[in-house]
């Protein structure tokens, strides 16, 4: 049982930073999925390669709680698409993720540099 | 935001994906192309690039669905893939089911009874295993109820309890003349039914303003069964009279269906206030005519449930400063009484107290045989998990998780343990009520009820049982199914055989062999008791005697009336040819409950602290030793003589005269006083009788005149060549003849009545018999498997030696004395662990010590003969193989 639910929220942890990356690549303006793929390569310089096998999953489940919608296009080069569109609940959770984030990051600056950190 | 989707869905939209992944593939393919990549191998690539389509969707598929459902699906695959597999092999199969149906059965039809007595005892009753009951106990520890002055006095000054309520057994006659009815009553305080939370089906219950005045509430509730067998389930029945040993009494309603009254083993089929006692004339045992203001007269069964934070305990500190209260009129009681609160199961009224012991040694067989079961089971599933290595390791292989195996396997044991579960529960629905209505028939037609409803305790036990049985016999194999070793598997082939596993094996049988003999010397014991108490000497002779119980209070006889009918009714039998003798007594032997308790008091006696003086006592007509032939020790017996204008005598029992005057023939000639009665000179000295049950131990008895002490409610018994139908043919056909509208109550032999008292451990000594010889069977077919088994994988070795020249018979030497050293560690064991438990049969046993040598030794003869036939079979059968043959199998 301990195993299931540590492995439950490992997954929730890379889903939700799977999420969050979404999301903030959305705050740009509507996109298809490929090129959120491409956007979240691009910011991150090459490092973070996102799977379609994670990335739809990963949309119908933004779908489903209601952070984007989607609606068929065309993109600049005349393809069809289908485009999603962060929705305002959708930017609350990213604000959200984004402190938690934040948060996750100082902590683990925290105890890798503890010199570096600024004394409280 | 016009044209944006919000999604409303409940599931993937599978085209809408589709067509998603395919513009996907496209702006990819046209993005390569753009860099300059060929069309085809641009396209290509993208495929490759977008990785498992198949997977994808999967994966998209699932986050529309609900995480429990996933789980459900992946059971309900897992539960079908074992269905599947299972089915392939169906011998296999079936013989785990049938074994742990037996397992899971037997013991979910001890668990039922354990139920009916002690979880669930009262039917109809919300939490009826809670109920406290409030009980008195004399000096010497004889458990009885409250009188009615105390248990009012109890009920307005406790506070542990929510409320109390009061109840007494009494037997009544149902109707008028010879139509009438013995049925089930209980006297019941007016709080009873609000206590209890018993509705109406029909009409209303009893109300406390149906219990104010003694005598003014000529009312009744009748039981649910009383109601559907006597007045054909009449919906018009509230308002109707019906006659309650000849007492007009109008009927207000019909209890709830499901409720059978608090005493367990009765099914109550009819409720009268209390307060109408004296004037339905309701015989309660051991008490008086002014039974309502009566101190000593302690015949109320009182119990409640307790308020939110009392325990029994605390309840029971309570009770204790109350009954120091009670105490400070020590003056008109015959017998000071400390106050107790016991639990339900634990109550002097009812079945519990003599059934309990032994359906817990039932129990602890029980679970026994679902020990040899699961080991049996384990043994199989073992030996099947050898020959679907290969299947396993090929799963792991393919990237399967240990725990996903694990699961898969542990589904594969539900599967084939939860039909054992639902043959439990047809066993309960179908055989114990067959098993208990056959009895009860023979005991007393319509009065026994026990609560064996398949309620969810039941039905909870046999999933439980059955699911702790899967994980006992699947956990060691599918442990070690998950561990397999991939590279020996590969490389070995499948047939390698490692040593721990057939330690493993062994170590089963082994303790299947134990269990076994330690079943069989349980039950051995239990049927060597049985044999004892029925040829025990109980102190009488029953053949050729029968007993017709007559109760006169219907026909409204007073005394002057009843005596001239009992005296003309003794004449008339007498005169009948093949009668040698007839006699009148107020109870018969062997009841199994103690009827007629008084307080005696001895002339020049002072009792000790610790003695109660209360002793059993009976009411006989004249030549009642000679009709039962109970051996006179001294003095004479009763004769006509001893009548009411003659001097007041008593008999009494050997117990009782070496207990007071130190000899029998000193007795003679002393006095005692009995009940309210008063000086009775000794005149006889009778032998001990078995008075309730076949095991009870010697205790003093008290014998007075019938035509000194006048009783409405008496048993005709006569003794004679005539035969026991001819018997009683005559004897009712003489009563009807003196008085055709007179009920008779019962008519039946002695020699029934007593097989009736011994039907409890008969019922135990069945129980335990099949207990045990299914738990031999298992044992056998274990050895069986095991031995056929290591001669299988053996063929080889057999076919090489015998190819070398081996005698057949020198390697069936080697199995059999493989089998047999198993069979006798395991045997040891079993008689060892026999020696330290069977004590606990103490309870049930009768005439046979627990560590008797003949019972041990007849179980291990039984254990050892099995285990040789077990082992011998499949010994044979492998050796008779062809050596050739043998040879060319890998």
């Amino acid at each position: 049982m301990t195993l299931h639910s540590r492995a439950a929220s490992r997954a929730d942890l890379l889903h939700g930073t799977l999420d969050m990356l979404i999301l903030r690549t959305l705050q740009w303006g509507p996109q298809h999925g490929y090129a959120i793929g491409q956007a979240i390569r691009a910011q991150s310089s090459e490092v973070l390669q996102v799977e379609a096998g994670s990335l739809y999953p990963a949309l119908q489940r933004l779908s489903r709680k209601g952070w984007v919608v989607s609606r068929w296009g065309v993109t600049a080069a005349n393809q069809r698409a289908k485009f999603y569109r962060i929705t305002p609940e959708g930017k609350r959770q990213l604000l959200r993720e984004e402190t938690r984030w934040d948060e996750l990051v100082a902590a683990i600056a925290r105890v890798m540099k503890p010199a570096a950190a600024p004394k409280e | 935001m016009r044209g944006f989707h919000w999604l409303k869905r409940r599931r993937l939209d599978e085209e809408d994906f589709q067509e998603e992944i395919r513009s996907h593939l496209a702006i990819a393919t046209d993005e390569r192309v753009a860099d300059g990549a060929d069309r085809a191998a641009a396209r290509d690539a993208s495929i490759k690039d977008f990785g498992n389509i198949t997977l994808t969707t999967e994966a998209a598929r699932s986050v529309w669905r609900p995480r429990w459902l996933d789980a459900l699906r992946d059971g309900l695959n897992d539960a079908r893939f074992a269905i599947r597999v299972l089915g392939k092999s169906p011998a296999f199969s079936l013989t785990v089911i049938a074994v742990l149906a037996l397992g899971i059965g037997l013991n979910t039809a001890v668990f039922t009874l354990l139920k009916s007595l002690a979880l669930s005892p009262l039917a109809g009753v919300e939490g009826s295993a809670r109920l406290g009951v409030v009980l008195t106990e004399t000096r010497a520890g004889r458990r009885g109820g409250l009188s009615y002055p105390d248990y009012q006095y109890i009920r307005d000054h406790d506070r542990a309890f929510r409320g109390l309520t009061g109840s007494a057994l009494a037997f009544v006659n149902v109707g008028l003349g010879s139509r009438a009815e013995r049925a089930v009553g209980e006297l019941v305080t007016g709080n009873y039914f609000q206590q209890l939370g018993i509705r109406a089906q029909i009409g209303r219950t009893l109300l406390p303003s149906d219990d104010v005045a003694p005598g003014q509430h000529p009312v009744v509730v009748l039981g649910d069964a009383l109601w559907r067998r006597r007045f054909a389930a009449d919906p018009g029945i509230v308002g109707r009279t019906v006659h309650l040993n000849a007492a007009p009494m109008t009927v207000v309603g019909v209890a709830d269906a499901a409720f059978h009254g608090t005493m367990v083993s009765f099914d109550t089929g009819v409720y009268v206030p209390l307060m109408m006692a004296p004037q339905v004339g309701l015989s309660v045992p051991a008490a008086g005519p002014d039974i309502l203001d009566d101190k000593d007269a302690t015949f109320l069964m009182v119990l409640g449930r307790l308020r939110p934070g009392q325990t029994l305990a605390s309840a029971g500190a309570q009770m204790s400063l109350l009954s120091n209260q009670l105490k400070r009129d020590a003056a008109v009681r015959a017998v000071e009484r400390d106050v107790r609160v016991l639990p339900i199961w634990q109550s002097p009224y009812g079945a519990q107290t003599y059934m309990l012991p032994a359906v817990v040694v039932m129990g602890a067989m029980g679970v026994l045989l679902l020990v040899i079961v699961c080991a049996n089971v384990a043994g199989l599933v073992l030996v099947r998990g050898v020959s679907r290595r290969g299947e396993l390791a090929m799963r792991l292989a393919l990237g399967a998780s240990s725990g996903r195996v694990l699961r898969l396997l542990l589904v594969e044991n539900l599967v084939l343990a939860v039909p054992g579960a639902a043959v439990g529960l047809a066993l309960v629905w179908f055989g114990l009520p067959l098993l208990f209505s056959t009895t009860s028939a023979v005991a007393a037609p319509g009065q026994i009820f026990f609560n064996l409803a398949l309620d969810r305790y039941v039905i909870a036990f046999s999933v439980l049982a059955a699911c702790a049985s899967a994980l006992a016999f699947g956990f060691v194999p599918a442990w070690r199914g998950a561990r397999i070793d991939l590279l020996a598997v590969i490389n070995d082939g499948l047939s390698r055989r490692t040593g721990a596993r057939g330690r493993a094996r062994a170590a089963l049988v082994v303790a299947q062999v134990a269990v076994s003999t330690l079943l069989l010397v349980g039950s051995g014991l239990v049927a060597r008791s049985l044999d004892a108490a029925r040829a025990a000497d109980a102190g009488f002779d029953a053949t050729n005697v029968v007993s017709v119980a007559l109760d006169l209070k219907p026909g409204g006889y007073d005394e002057p009336r009843g005596r001239a009918l009992f005296h003309g009714l003794l004449e008339s039998i007498l005169a009948e040819p093949g009668v040698e003798s007839a006699t009148l007594a107020a109870s018969q032997p062997m009841t199994l409950v103690d009827f007629g308790a008084q307080r005696v008091w001895i002339e020049g006696y002072e009792a000790r602290p610790e003695e109660d003086l209360i002793f059993l006592s009976n009411t006989v007509g004249p030549a009642y030793f000679t009709t039962l032939k109970i051996r006179l020790i001294t003095g004479r017996e009763f004769g006509t003589r001893d009548d009411r204008d003659t001097e007041q005598v008593a008999m009494v029992n050997e117990t009782m005269a070496r207990r007071f005057w130190g000899d029998p023939a000193r007795a003679i000639g002393q006095r005692l006083r009995h009940a309210s009665g008063g000086w009775r000179t000794v005149v006889g000295v009778a032998a001990d009788l078995k008075y309730s049950r076949i095991n009870e131990e010697p205790r003093p008895y008290v014998y007075v005149p019938f035509l000194q002490s006048y009783r409405p409610v008496m048993m005709v018994h006569a003794r004679g060549p005539a035969g026991i139908s001819a018997l009683l043919e005559r004897v009712q056909a003489r009563v009807r003849e003196l008085d055709a509208g007179l009920p008779i109550q019962y008519a039946r032999s002695l020699r029934d009545q007593i097989s009736s008292s011994l039907t409890i451990l008969e019922i135990a000594a069945r129980m335990l018999f099949v207990l045990g010889v299914a738990g031999m069977a298992l044992a056998a077919l274990g050895i069986y498997g095991l031995i056929a088994f290591s001669v299988s994988q053996s063929t080889h070795e057999i076919g090489v030696r015998m190819a070398l020249g081996a005698q057949k018979l020198s390697i069936i030497r080697g199995f059999v004395v493989r089998g047999l050293r198993l069979g006798v560690c395991g045997s040891v064991l079993g008689l060892a662990a026999a020696v330290a438990v069977t004590r606990m049969l103490g309870s049930v046993l009768y005439g046979v010590s627990a560590t008797d040598p003949g019972s041990f030794a007849r179980a291990l003869g039984v254990v050892l003969g099995a285990v040789l036939i077990a082992t011998i079979i499949p010994v044979w059968r492998g050796a008779r193989t062809n050596p050739l043959a043998a040879l060319r199998q890998p």
